[in-house]
Formats: structure tokens, C-alpha cells, sequence
């Protein structure tokens, strides 16, 4: 009973600091604990809800299959399958169990083709998770309108690529590329027409992914790539010409040597490259005669280019550039000299060490 | 009446579990289902099937370990068709240098795998 006496009047005693630290630890120990609540409450929550949502899942996969088992060719909907549109309409009032619904969907139309995956889209748009898929386009959020497009690309929604359109110059990227996997998606090569009228840049993991999508498409009828190499957005020019390269577009042979004057140089090398892809053997003479006024990196991909298209006459051009200052030019040029006159090649070989060793 | 064949199923997609175990008993095989690569193993072990369906990415254990295990540990020569999605196409490769029988990329059509279990189980 003393000792505790003592304590106290010790503590009175002691200084304001000593008392302050004293308060603020005690505050501090509370808000320690209140936190260790909040976080083991909120732990129990997520778990019950995970649970709810497993319990759902399994529900719903299993009314998916039983549904994708019940068509017959006779109906567009068999009886079974109606029962089970009208069980399912009725849980996706709820946006829980909503969302639970959309992901199982999606869970297998990713993973499925043929009939059964286009019943899985006619599912979609028969339970009326269309409406809510196109309500999402006009959320003020980006990331909705995104999932909102995504949605309508896996389910293959045709026929609201007007609505989609409007988002082709919106603020985030992530909105710009769902609106152009969607297109491209649907409609392959018809769906590239965005790039008449799109004016933000189009970056080279998105032209990756377009790419993809029309090599898995399998799209015989190719798009008229011409007016795009014409565009004021260099990343368009830059894309179609990763398109004249891999679907071999000869019929644009005049706008690609017109673009060896364009003012980016991305371009212009990237025209080169194209170029040199086609053998197009009129551009080798236009950049024969402005290969001084270039660019380094221009000089090198044009090399790389008559590395494949040399002929006997451009020897003299190579020999006048046998002692270019960069060391990748002149080994270019001694390679593509020893090719195109194999006698004279131990001539060539000796300024090639001459040049490793200097 | 013969025992159905037994078909071991490793994918660690439920819902398409779920469809292919449906469609598959329907021709009258027996489903084994495994939602990882280990849990393949040890029913592939414990079963000896006529023939292994297997995803390439799965928890655990991948496909490409399934099919190492059945060839070189087991030495068995069951057929196993593998499941791959796009841009897989090298890691499909190394699947058949380690024996497998056949793939099919993702998405695939139910019905073309029916017709490629059939045929190899005649």
C-alpha cells in the first residue's frame, strides 16, 4: 500500500515531459489495441464473405453446367434452361451476387469456344446482365467504363461499337485500350477503322496486344492500311507499319517511300525497316542519295536493309562509306562489300581487323 | 458390363472441371479430378488411368512436372493431352520432348475433346 503511495506521489512529482510520454503511451497502447480489433473483425468478415462467396460460386458453376447441358438444337431456349434464366434474373438484383454470377460466366467463356461458349454469351444477354454491362459506360469512373467494355468484349456483345466509340479519345489509357480490344475483338480488321480519328498515342504494349488479336483472328479480308500511314499521330503510322510488314503490303509501296521524308525518325526508321521487309528495291536508290543527310540510326537500319537487296552497282557507294567514322556503318559496309565481290573479300577482311584493332 | 475407363482431369479451373466431368461421364468414363499438379500425381499413382488430361499452369505442381513424373518416374506410357493457352506455344514443346500426346489450346470446344479422348482410347 506504501509502495503504491510512493508511486503516486512520485509521479506527481515528476516532470510534465515524464506525465506527457506517460499520456501518449497510454494513448497510444489504446489506439494499438482498437487497431488489433478493427483488423481481426474485419479478417472475420473477409472469411465470411469468402465463404458466402465460394458457397455462390459453386451454386452458380453448377447451374452453368446443368444449363449448357439442357439445350436442344429444336429451341433457342429449351424449358430447363428458362427455369434456370429465371432462377439466376432473380440474384442479380443483388450486385453481390451479381458480380459472382458475371465472374463464373466469365470463368469458362474464357476457357471454352464453339456452341457452348456462344450459349454462354446468349446466357449473358438473356438474363439481362447486358443492361448492367452498358450502364457501367456511363459511370463517371474510368475503371467501371473499363470493366464495363471488358465485359461486353469477353460475352462478344456485338452491335454497341457507336456507344463504345465514344470513348475512343478518353482522359485514361486503360479506357483508350478496352475501346480498342473490343474493336478489334468483334470486328478484327474492320474495328481498326479508330485509328482514322484517334489522336492519342498508341503505346507499343497496346499495338502488341491489337496484333495479337488479329493474328489469332484469322481475318482474311485486310483493312486498307493507307490512309493510316497518312495520320498525324505517329504512333498510328508507327503501328501500320508493323502491319504492311506482317501482312505484307505491297499495294502501299508509294506512301511507304513518301514516309523516308516523315518528320519523326521513329518513323522514318521504322519505314526503312518496313521497307527492307518488301524489298522494295526503289527506296535502296532514294536512300542511296540521301544517306549522308540521315540520321545514324537511319544510315545503320538502311544497311541492314542492303544487306539482304545489294547489287554489283552499289559498290560504289559502299566504298565511298569504307571508312565511316562508326564502327557499326563501316562493318556493315565491309560485310555487304565482301558479299557482293567474294575475290576481293581478304582485301576487305584485313580493313575490317584494321578497324577492330585501331 | 466393363469397367469405365478412368480419365484423369488436373485443371485448377472448377467451372470447366466441373463441364468437362460432366460431358466426359456422360460418354462413359470415369472422372478423376485434380485441382493442382500433386493432387495428379497421387491420383495417377493410385488409379493407373487410360489417359491423363492436364492444364500446363497449375498450382503446385505444373503440367510439364505431371508429365515429367508419369514418363520418367513412372514409366508409364498413358497418353496425356495437354492444355495450353495462347502464347504458350513454347512451353507446348517441351511438352511433347517430355512425351506428351497431344494439346489443345484454350479456348477449346467440349466436343472436339470428346473426339480427341475417343480417339485415343479405342
Amino acid at each position: 500500500m506504501n509502495e503504491n503511495l510512493h508511486l503516486l506521489e512520485s509521479s506527481n512529482d515528476s516532470s510534465p515531459i515524464i506525465v506527457l510520454s506517460w499520456w501518449l503511451s497510454g494513448i497510444f497502447f489504446l489506439i494499438i489495441v482498437l487497431l488489433i480489433l478493427y483488423v481481426k473483425r474485419l479478417r472475420n468478415h473477409l472469411r465470411v464473405n469468402a465463404k458466402i462467396e465460394a458457397k455462390y460460386q459453386e451454386e452458380y458453376e453448377s447451374c452453368l453446367v446443368t444449363y449448357l447441358y439442357s439445350g436442344n438444337e429444336e429451341e433457342a431456349f429449351s424449358p430447363e434452361q428458362l427455369l434456370i434464366i429465371s432462377e439466376l434474373k432473380e440474384s442479380i438484383v443483388d450486385p453481390f451476387k451479381r458480380k459472382i454470377i458475371i465472374s463464373t460466366l466469365l470463368k469458362l467463356r474464357n476457357e471454352i469456344s464453339g456452341e457452348m461458349g456462344e450459349s454462354i454469351d446468349k446466357l449473358f444477354v438473356k438474363m439481362g446482365l447486358l443492361r448492367y454491362s452498358l450502364a457501367k459506360l456511363r459511370d463517371k469512373k474510368w475503371d467501371v467504363i473499363a470493366i464495363g467494355i471488358r465485359e461486353l468484349t469477353q460475352f462478344k456483345i456485338m452491335g454497341v461499337n457507336k456507344l463504345i466509340l465514344n470513348n475512343i479519345n478518353h482522359p485514361t489509357k486503360e479506357v483508350r485500350k478496352e475501346m480498342q480490344l473490343y474493336l478489334v475483338h468483334l470486328y478484327a480488321f474492320k474495328g481498326l477503322e479508330f485509328l482514322n480519328v484517334l489522336e492519342t498515342p498508341l503505346s507499343e504494349w497496346d499495338q502488341i496486344q491489337l496484333l495479337e488479336i488479329l493474328q489469332l483472328n484469322n481475318d482474311s479480308q485486310i483493312a486498307d492500311i493507307k490512309p493510316w500511314l497518312k495520320s498525324s499521330n505517329d504512333s498510328v503510322v508507327n503501328f501500320t507499319l508493323k502491319l504492311a510488314k506482317l501482312y505484307n503490303q505491297f499495294e502501299a509501296k508509294d506512301e511507304l517511300i513518301k514516309l523516308l521524308n516523315h518528320k519523326s525518325e521513329e518513323v522514318r526508321i521504322n519505314t526503312i525497316s518496313a521497307l527492307s521487309h518488301l524489298n522494295i528495291l526503289e527506296a535502296k536508290n532514294i536512300l542511296k542519295n540521301s544517306f549522308n543527310e540521315r540520321s545514324l540510326e537511319e544510315q545503320i537500319t538502311f544497311l541492314k536493309m542492303m544487306e539482304n537487296v545489294h547489287e554489283n552497282s552499289d559498290k560504289p557507294f559502299l566504298l565511298e562509306h569504307m571508312h565511316h567514322e562508326n564502327f557499326e556503318i563501316k562493318s556493315l559496309v565491309m560485310e555487304i562489300l565482301k558479299s557482293i565481290n567474294f575475290e576481293e573479300s581478304d582485301l576487305y577482311e584485313v580493313e575490317t581487323k584494321k578497324t577492330i584493332t585501331a | 458390363m466393363s469397367n469405365p475407363k478412368k480419365i484423369v482431369l488436373a485443371e485448377d479451373n472448377s467451372v470447366l472441371s466441373l463441364l468437362l466431368k460432366f460431358r466426359l461421364e456422360k460418354e462413359g468414363y470415369k472422372l478423376l479430378i485434380a485441382v493442382d499438379g500433386k493432387q495428379a500425381i497421387e491420383l495417377i499413382e493410385e488409379h493407373d488411368p487410360e489417359l491423363i488430361l492436364t492444364d500446363i499452369m497449375m498450382p503446385f505442381v505444373s503440367g510439364l512436372e505431371v508429365i515429367s513424373h508419369v514418363r520418367n518416374k513412372l514409366n508409364l506410357q498413358t497418353p496425356i493431352i495437354v492444355f495450353s493457352s495462347a502464347g504458350q506455344e513454347e512451353i507446348v514443346l517441351k511438352a511433347f520432348d517430355l512425351g506428351a500426346t497431344d494439346f489443345m489450346s484454350k479456348p477449346f470446344s467440349p466436343h472436339e475433346l470428346v473426339i480427341r479422348v475417343k480417339r485415343l482410347l479405342i
